[in-house]
Formats: structure tokens, C-alpha cells, sequence
């Protein structure tokens, strides 16, 4: 579904519109090319089913491309995936081989988009091998990491890096997640989609549904934090620190994700939670099929405080998510949340569930409190982490790259 | 009397290049040798990027010290360093290796930042814009810049003083400009009397608007 930007002005003002019209001018008609490993699914393919049409509206000739494989190419570029945010995997070299012929039966089906583009942009390590093949490439190529690879596993990273290397640039989504290379390495954060279906105002009446839907009691505090049942979202964690505030006020907590019917390690994690919670009626453990979002959204309006409790985490959009629905978050202390939960100000950076059961007793002591960080948060996001501040950055990386004799300075 | 042209900038940040810093001798060293541009983005740009504005300091190094290094001394020294009132980036390296030398020299031991806290020195490109907007006469100055963008705000006021006529923001030089008979000069003073580096961009705009306004009132 593509919005027409004009549809964000009454959310960003005009001068921010006007401002991506410039630089759409600027830009206009050069052959830009988006290629990644998957139509949907995932937050990668979610940017670029919104970036793709917006930049065609400035006047780019824009286009999408997906990288066709085999499941053993998915494990393989799974398991990369998985080295380079760290994990200690076996690629072996009849694996890296499978991955660079998948790449090269993909370049011959690609070639001539890819040869002729302006700009391309190489979405994560998948379809990276193909810049080696594209030898009479006339654009500038910019590899855009989505994930946390400050620290890889070297031996993956080894081979990885030496296929991005020669791109003329790379982007991350902030410093901590990236790695030294010999070319300009852009920061570009991601954004929210503030008129899509998990970000859109709802009705009171939309509302009150899910709140009938899952029994939640509209008159005590409620507590929300949605994510995949994974260890690194500490789900358990979050439930001991229910436990802890439980005993002095009346909350309910809702823990909402999918993701965990296919996933055997998301299995184990969801029986761990349904242990943890027992069978305490105040406790509504959630599992979503993945096109809940009105849901999701829902029931982040509904929450007193959105809890984010990660023990490892990459940008945080939940976080983001939550803050655009004047919600306190109450994070872990790391990632991306760092960037955007700030003590006394959007909420509260914790360590442990015995900080975030303090900070939730702290803040529901304090409606006040709640409704001046919920406004801060907001504006926040408005000004930092929609998706128009994601395309100008785009944008101008594109004009940068285009005219890398310009300096510091570039003049629309 | 000639257009005051507004313009609005975002910025494009990246990575310095250069190594993160562990610990201040690091970040001396990174200090000492990093471009210019990396100073005025870890000293000025910091209003303008997407991050929140820390309550406590300007700078990023002040800020750096307090959080990541725990030392509320070296953030207080660093935390005062004004660059706009240095009269180039020359200077204001000097004096912040300065500041963290005599840190050092009273440390008896190196604050570390501990892991995953290291410190990444960046820079930015700014990309300017031409709104399209003019401003005729200098009674239009105050309710101008209440509808500026904080881009706008940024680029006339603050980056301004980077480019010539160096140390001025555009509004001053656009009245000192157009000013045969010194009828503008209320307008200077005024603009010179704001303590402009320790404000946000919102708070920075509301403050030009106020004494702005408060001129055309007493006339």
C-alpha cells in the first residue's frame, strides 16, 4: 500500500514535505535500485515497500528487485546473518560457494538494471556478492547493513568484508553498530510510518475492542511490552518485574509477539514465559499471527507505560513505536533504545527487573510524570524518527555520494 | 533594503574514520587529531542532530565525561567551553586539550568507559535548502523566525558564524548590511545580547522571537 506524501504534511508540517521535494528535483530521473532477499516479511522489506513509491513520487526512477535462492542459500545467508551479530557459526567453503552462485544466476537476470542504475542500494549481506559481478557497473553502489555488526564473528565477517569493501559507501543505523571500512560509512537511523496500520490514530471504538478481545480491565494500570519471544527481549524478566510492582499496585501486564510457531528457539522461550506466568489472570501472554498490527497498535495505546526490556537489541522500533503513542517507555540499556529513552525526559533506561519494577512504581505514582514524558516522547519521534526524516537522509546520501567532490557543505 | 533569502539545512551524518575511544587518553588523542569538522560537530551540530538535547551540556565531550566516563569534573570544565566564543576551531581544540590534560594530570587513574560505551567521533555534511521565503524589512524579523524551521534557526544563526563574515550570524550581517542611517542597530544589539550556545534550537527561536518583539513594542 503506498500513501501519497502529501498525506503526512498535516504530521510533519510542510517545510519538511517541501524539503523532500527539493531534493526529489535535484534527483530527479536518476535510476536508483533497491535489491534485498525478500518481497515480505521483516523490517527491511517493510521500508522499502513504503521508500520505493515515495522516491518514484519525487521523481526518481526507482525501482525494487529481490534476489531469488534455494533454502539452502536462505541457511547459509541465515547463518551470516546470525555470524555477524555475533553467533560462533560453520560456514564452509562449499557454503560460500552456494552463496556466490546463487548471486551470480540472480547478477544474470539482474544485469542490465543493474548496469544501467545511478544508484544502487545492497540491503544487508545477501545479495552483497553481486557488486563483484556487476564489473561494468556505471553508478556508485552503497551497502546498507540493517544489523548490529560491531562485533562478528571474525571468520564470517573476514569473507564479508572483503565483498564490501569496494562499495562506495555503507550505511548503518548508528555508530556502535558499525565497522571500519574504507569509504564513507553513513549514519542513517530507521523510522516509523506514522499513517500505517500499526502507527495510524484509532478510534475509541477500534480501541475498546481489543480491550474487550483480550479482557484487559479498563480501570487498573496496564503494562505492555510487544516483542518475538526471544531471550534477548528478557520476557521473563519483564513478568519478575510485574511481580515485584504487582504486590503494591493492581497492574496487568501484556507480553504480545509472534514469530514463535516456526522458530524452535521462539517455542522454548514462549514455554518459559507460560511457566513464569502461571496462572495468574493478570498476565496475558499474547501470541499474534505476523498481519496484527492494528492489534499491536491497539494495545500500545492502550498501555499506562510500554516496557522494552531488551538485554541486547538492535535499533528498538517498538521503543519508537510506543513513544509516537505518548507512551513512557521503559527500556534496557542498550541499542538503539539508548538513542531514544532518555531518564525524566521519554521514560527510563534500566538494567535489571528490579530497575524497571522501580521505575514502573516510580511513574505510576506520578500520572503527571506520565503524560509529560508520553508528550515529550512524541515530538521526539515527530522531529527524529518518521519515515520522512528516513528518506531525506536517503536522499541526500544519494546527493553526496553522486557529488563526493562537494565537501561538507551541498547546496539544493 | 536587500531580501533576506531564508534558507533551511538537515544534516548527513557518518563516521569520522577514526578509531572509537575506550578511555580519555583515547579520546585526547582522537581529539588532537581529528578535522575540524568533527570538533564542530561534537561541539555545534549537536542542537541539529537526531538525538535528544541532553539537558546538562552542549557538547558531546562534556557530555561524554559525565555519562560514559563518570566524571562530573571534566564534564563541568568541558561543559562551559563556548566554541562560538573562540575565534576559530584552532583554538577551541586547543583549549579542550587543554582542559582534558589537566584532567589527566590530576587523575591518578584514566576513566574508562566500560564496554559498549566507547566513544565514536563523527562528522556531517550539511545540506542546505532555499525555502523560497524573503524577509523585506527588519519588523518582519520576529514573527519570520517563529515560523523557521529549527534548520532555519540552526543555518542563520548558529552556522552562520562559520562562514563569512565570520563570527556573525546572517541576521546581523543582513541588518549591519542595509543599515545607511544605523536605524537596524537596536535590532543588532539585541541579537548580540542572547547567550545563544546554551539553548536548544526551540528554546534559541523563542528567545530571538521575544527580544525581537520586544523591540518593535517599546517603539
Amino acid at each position: 500500500m503506498s500513501v501519497p506524501l502529501g498525506a503526512y504534511e498535516g504530521i510533519v508540517g510542510s517545510a519538511v514535505l517541501r524539503q523532500l521535494r527539493q531534493l526529489g528535483e535535484k534527483l530527479a530521473g536518476i535510476r536508483v535500485v533497491h535489491v534485498n532477499s525478500t518481497r515480505e516479511g521483516g523490517g527491511v522489506a517493510e521500508i522499502l515497500e513504503w521508500m520505493t513509491p515515495i522516491m518514484r513520487e519525487l521523481g526518481l526512477d526507482a525501482s525494487w528487485e529481490v534476489i531469488e535462492g534455494n533454502p539452502r542459500f536462505f541457511e547459509i545467508t541465515k547463518a551470516i546473518h546470525n555470524g555477524l551479530q555475533g553467533a560462533n557459526v560453520a560456514i564452509s567453503g562449499k557454503g560460500w560457494k552456494t552463496y556466490e552462485d546463487v548471486n551470480a544466476r540472480n547478477f544474470k537476470r539482474l544485469r542490465p538494471i543493474l548496469e544501467e542504475a545511478d544508484i544502487v542500494f545492497i540491503h544487508d549481506p545477501q545479495p552483497a556478492h553481486l557488486l563483484r559481478l556487476c564489473t561494468r557497473r556505471k553508478g556508485k553502489w552503497i551497502w546498507r547493513a540493517h544489523i548490529d555488526i560491531s562485533r562478528p564473528f571474525r571468520p564470517v565477517w573476514k569473507v564479508l568484508r572483503s565483498m564490501v569493501e569496494p562499495f562506495d559507501a555503507s550505511v548503518f543505523s548508528m555508530a556502535q553498530f558499525a565497522q571500519p571500512l574504507p569509504h564513507p560509512q553513513f549514519l542513517v537511523p530507521p523510522g516509523i510510518d506514522p499513517l500505517s496500520e500499526k502507527n495510524r490514530d484509532l478510534s475509541p471504538a477500534e480501541i475498546d475492542a481489543v480491550r474487550s478481545e483480550y479482557g484487559l480491565d479498563p480501570s487498573r494500570p496496564l503494562l505492555v511490552q510487544i516483542s518475538r519471544f526471544d531471550r534477548f527481549k528478557d520476557p521473563v524478566g519483564v513478568i519478575a518485574a510485574y511481580r515485584m510492582v504487582r504486590k503494591v499496585a493492581p497492574v496487568q501486564l501484556v507480553l504480545a509477539g509472534g514469530g514463535a510457531t516456526d522458530d524452535p528457539e521462539g517455542k522454548a522461550v514462549l514455554k518459559d514465559v507460560m511457566e513464569a506466568a502461571g496462572n495468574d489472570p493478570d498476565i496475558h501472554v499474547l501470541l499474534l499471527p505476523p498481519d496484527s498490527h492494528k492489534t499491536v497498535n491497539a494495545l500500545q495505546r492502550l498501555a499506562t507505560i510500554v516496557l522494552q526490556k531488551s538485554i541486547r537489541e538492535g535499533f528498538g522500533l517498538t521503543v519508537t513505536e510506543g513513544m509516537w503513542k505518548k507512551k513512557p517507555v521503559i527500556g534496557g540499556d542498550v541499542g538503539g533504545i539508548r538513542l531514544q529513552v532518555v531518564d525524566y525526559h521519554t521514560g527510563f533506561l534500566v538494567n535489571t527487573p528490579e530497575g524497571a519494577a522501580h521505575r514502573i512504581r516510580y511513574l505510576l505514582h506520578d500520572q503527571d510524570g506520565i503524560d509529560r514524558m508520553g508528550a515529550t516522547a512524541r515530538e521526539f519521534v515527530r522531529e527524529n524518527f518518521l519515515l520522512t526524516r528516513h528518506i531525506r537522509e536517503y536522499l541526500m546520501m544519494m546527493l553526496v555520494t553522486l557529488h563526493s567532490n562537494q565537501g561538507n557543505f551541498v547546496e539544493v | 533594503m536587500t531580501l533576506f533569502e531564508v534558507k533551511d539545512c538537515a544534516l548527513l551524518s557518518r563516521m569520522s574514520g577514526l578509531p572509537p575511544a575506550f578511555n580519555l587518553r583515547e579520546l585526547r588523542d582522537r581529539i588532537a587529531v581529528c578535522g575540524e569538522n568533527v570538533l564542530f560537530h561534537h561541539f555545534c551540530e549537536t542542537t541539529l542532530r537526531g538525538t535528544f538535547d541532553n539537558p546538562d551540556y552542549r557538547n558531546d565531550f562534556a557530555v561524554w565525561s559525565k555519562l560514559n566516563f563518570g566524571d562530573r569534573v571534566l564534564a563541568e570544565r568541558l561543559g562551559i567551553l563556548d566554541p562560538y566564543a573562540f575565534p576559530s576551531l584552532r583554538e577551541l581544540r586547543a583549549a579542550t586539550l587543554e582542559v582534558i590534560d589537566e584532567r589527566l594530570g590530576e587523575s591518578t587513574m584514566i576513566p574508562w568507559a566500560r564496554p559498549g560505551d566507547e566513544l565514536f567521533l563523527m562528522e556531517a555534511t550539511t545540506v542546505m535548502f532555499d525555502t523560497g521565503i524573503r524577509i523585506s524589512h527588519p519588523r518582519e524579523l520576529a514573527a519570520s523566525i517563529g515560523a523557521m524551521t529549527g534548520g532555519s534557526v540552526y543555518f542563520h544563526f548558529l552556522e552562520a558564524r562559520r562562514r563569512p563574515p565570520f563570527g556573525k550570524d546572517d541576521f546581523t550581517a543582513w541588518l549591519l548590511e542595509n543599515d545607511a542611517g544605523e536605524k537596524n542597530r537596536p535590532y543588532v544589539e539585541a541579537l548580540a545580547h542572547i547567550d545563544f550556545y546554551f539553548h536548544t534550537l526551540p528554546l534559541l527561536r523563542k528567545e530571538l522571537m521575544k527580544v525581537l518583539s520586544d523591540l518593535e513594542d517599546t517603539k
